[in-house]
């Protein structure tokens, strides 16, 4: 029974943590009807971001994590301007934009593996502070409490935004509808602009914690990362930030209950999790009806 | 000449909106050819057309959804035809889609968006002035958009679209979809708000809208083929037993 628990209150942790990961790539599909690819790869950076910063300038996660949401903000309004609206003003945006960030993917790993080489890499666990919780009569570590913690604060400071801020609200009149949005007087490509950096931020915070929750980094495994993402967000309702909690939960647990029984099995929980939600309810667990919440 | 430009100079003064040559369409499918309309301050302008016309492009093509291909468009005396949508808007101008709401956020939310180019303060007296002139909205003003009646979103619609202080209110077949009697509510609320120095400009196929209109165009497969009153528009024979015939 302890098993069980312990794997349960681990799914939770994790699961939130993989919400936190996949979130921005929801977003950012929400906002403006684009697969972002090379979401995983961006998560990659950060991570590698928090690795050196502590190795080499001995600076601790948190101080990285602020100053990588600064820059991974900057960097994604840039790359908004540079090259979405070119494809929102294609016949087939979501096609086009599979296929560029794929590119974009490759890139970035081809780079990291030139800048940082293939080995993996790991932090020391208590890098992230010491905050160990017991439950069940189990202990849990404090980077998966402290991960956990971290992501909680990311999607809530993202719920406040979008539901209490008058550029939140603008933001999810886009997602709900782009035409009435603009007919409204809402600029939309600045918010547009605006949502991609702070998806791109989403994966840097995620990223600063990929480290000490996933263990080993190494350039290639943003691609994993992506799939990952793509499928919580498939399992909770593409398009839907609030569906991305519930998939990353979902997912969370299913691979953690995998891993206490049949760890063999459980790479391949991302995909069959997919394959199901695709087969049984393609709009995700949240459904249609949840995508313009 | 002299004169002439003179004139033009003083139309264009009096003028809130104005348009002329406008050209623009769909990808490769041309809609509208040299389509031409003028609103002037205080005026409840009515665009009368069938379905297909052309009303919903050339709206588009005025606030900034559609490019103009060719032509001009004149916003108080401003060159805006190039301008981008949202600038346009925040110069006085206000659109209410066929849509007209966003289903998605709650009631007050849509107001919100509706002024969102105000400051903040501004928006809370002016969302104010619009739960008294809608006071179902305000009991309501948490609930989504799309849990409300048809009659009641474009209730919505137009207290969404009057929120950011228009000059001129634009509006997309404001009956599309409401029975005859929340027609005669949506007239009313024209009325309403024309006596409080807004402009109207309305695309419509539904003839009672004439009721209220100062000036009518007539917009037939791209192209503007009258422009006048409505005393002007019943000596029309031809137009007279396209757009009243069913009541001869």
């Amino acid at each position: 029974m302890s098993t069980f628990l312990f794997a349960v209150v681990s799914g939770i942790l994790f699961g939130v943590f993989f919400s936190l990961m996949a979130i921005g790539l929801n977003f950012a599909f929400g906002v403006m009807k684009i697969v972002n690819l090379a979401h995983g790869d961006f998560v990659m950076l950060g991570a590698f971001g928090a690795y050196y910063a502590l190795t080499v300038f001995g600076v601790n996660p948190f101080a990285t994590m602020l100053l990588e949401i600064a820059v991974f903000l900057v960097v994604g309004v840039g790359l908004y301007y540079g090259i979405i609206p070119r494809l929102l003003r294609s016949d087939d945006p979501e096609m086009l934009s599979l296929i560029l960030f794929f590119g974009i993917s490759q890139v970035i790993e081809a780079l990291a593996t030139l800048a940082f080489g293939t080995n993996p890499v790991t932090l020391p666990t208590n890098a992230l502070g010491q905050l160990s919780v017991q439950l069940f009569g189990q202990a849990f570590g404090s980077s998966w409490v402290i991960g956990f913690l971290v992501s909680v604060v990311a999607i809530g400071l993202l719920y406040l935004y979008l539901y209490k801020t008058k550029m939140g609200i603008a933001t999810r009149a886009v997602m709900a509808n782009r035409n009435e949005a603009a007919a409204s007087g809402i600029n939309v490509n600045r918010i547009s602009a605006v949502a991609f950096g702070i998806a791109l931020a989403l994966a840097a915070v995620a990223g600063v914690l990929t480290p000490f929750m996933l263990g080993g980094i190494y350039p290639s495994v943003g691609v994993n990362l992506t799939i990952t993402s793509f499928s919580i967000i498939v399992i909770g309702s593409l398009g839907n930030p609030v569906g991305t909690v519930v998939g990353g939960l979902v997912y969370g647990l299913s691979l953690l209950l995998m891993q206490t029984y049949l760890s063999s099995w459980a790479n391949m929980v991302p995909y069959v999790l997919l394959i199901l939600i695709l087969l049984i309810k393609p709009s995700g667990l949240l459904g249609k009806g949840a995508r313009n919440a | 000449m002299a004169d002439s430009d003179q004139q033009g100079q003083f139309h264009q003064e009096v003028s809130l909106l104005d348009v002329s040559g406008i050209e623009t369409g769909y990808d490769d499918l041309q809609i509208l050819w040299n389509v031409g309309i003028n609103v002037r301050r205080g005026e409840r302008v009515i665009v009368l057309g069938a379905n297909g016309a052309g009303k919903t492009t050339l709206l588009k093509a005025l606030v900034g959804l559609l490019p103009a291909w060719k032509g001009a468009i004149h916003l108080n005396g401003e060159a805006v035809q190039g301008m981008r949508i949202d600038r346009r808007i925040s110069r006085g101008v206000s659109y209410l889609s066929e849509v007209g709401v966003v289903a998605g956020l709650t009631i007050e939310e849509n107001l919100r968006i509706g002024g969102y180019h105000l400051a903040s303060g501004a928006v809370r007296s002016q969302m104010a002035v619009m739960y008294d002139f809608f006071p179902d909205l305000r009991a309501r003003r948490r609930e989504a958009a799309a849990s409300l009646s048809g009659g009641q979103r474009k209730m919505l619609a137009v207290a969404k679209a009057l929120m950011s202080r228009p000059q001129l209110v634009i509006m997309d077949e404001p009956s599309a979809g409401l029975s005859p009697l929340f027609v005669s509510e949506v007239i009313s609320m024209v009325n309403r708000f024309h006596g409080e120095g807004i402009s109207f400009l309305v695309a419509e196929q539904n003839v009672k809208f004439l009721e209220i209109a100062d000036r009518v165009y007539v917009l037939d497969a791209g192209r503007m083929i009258f422009s006048g009153t409505v005393e002007e528009l019943h000596k029309n024979d031809a137009l007279e037993r396209a757009y009243f015939g069913v009541y001869g």
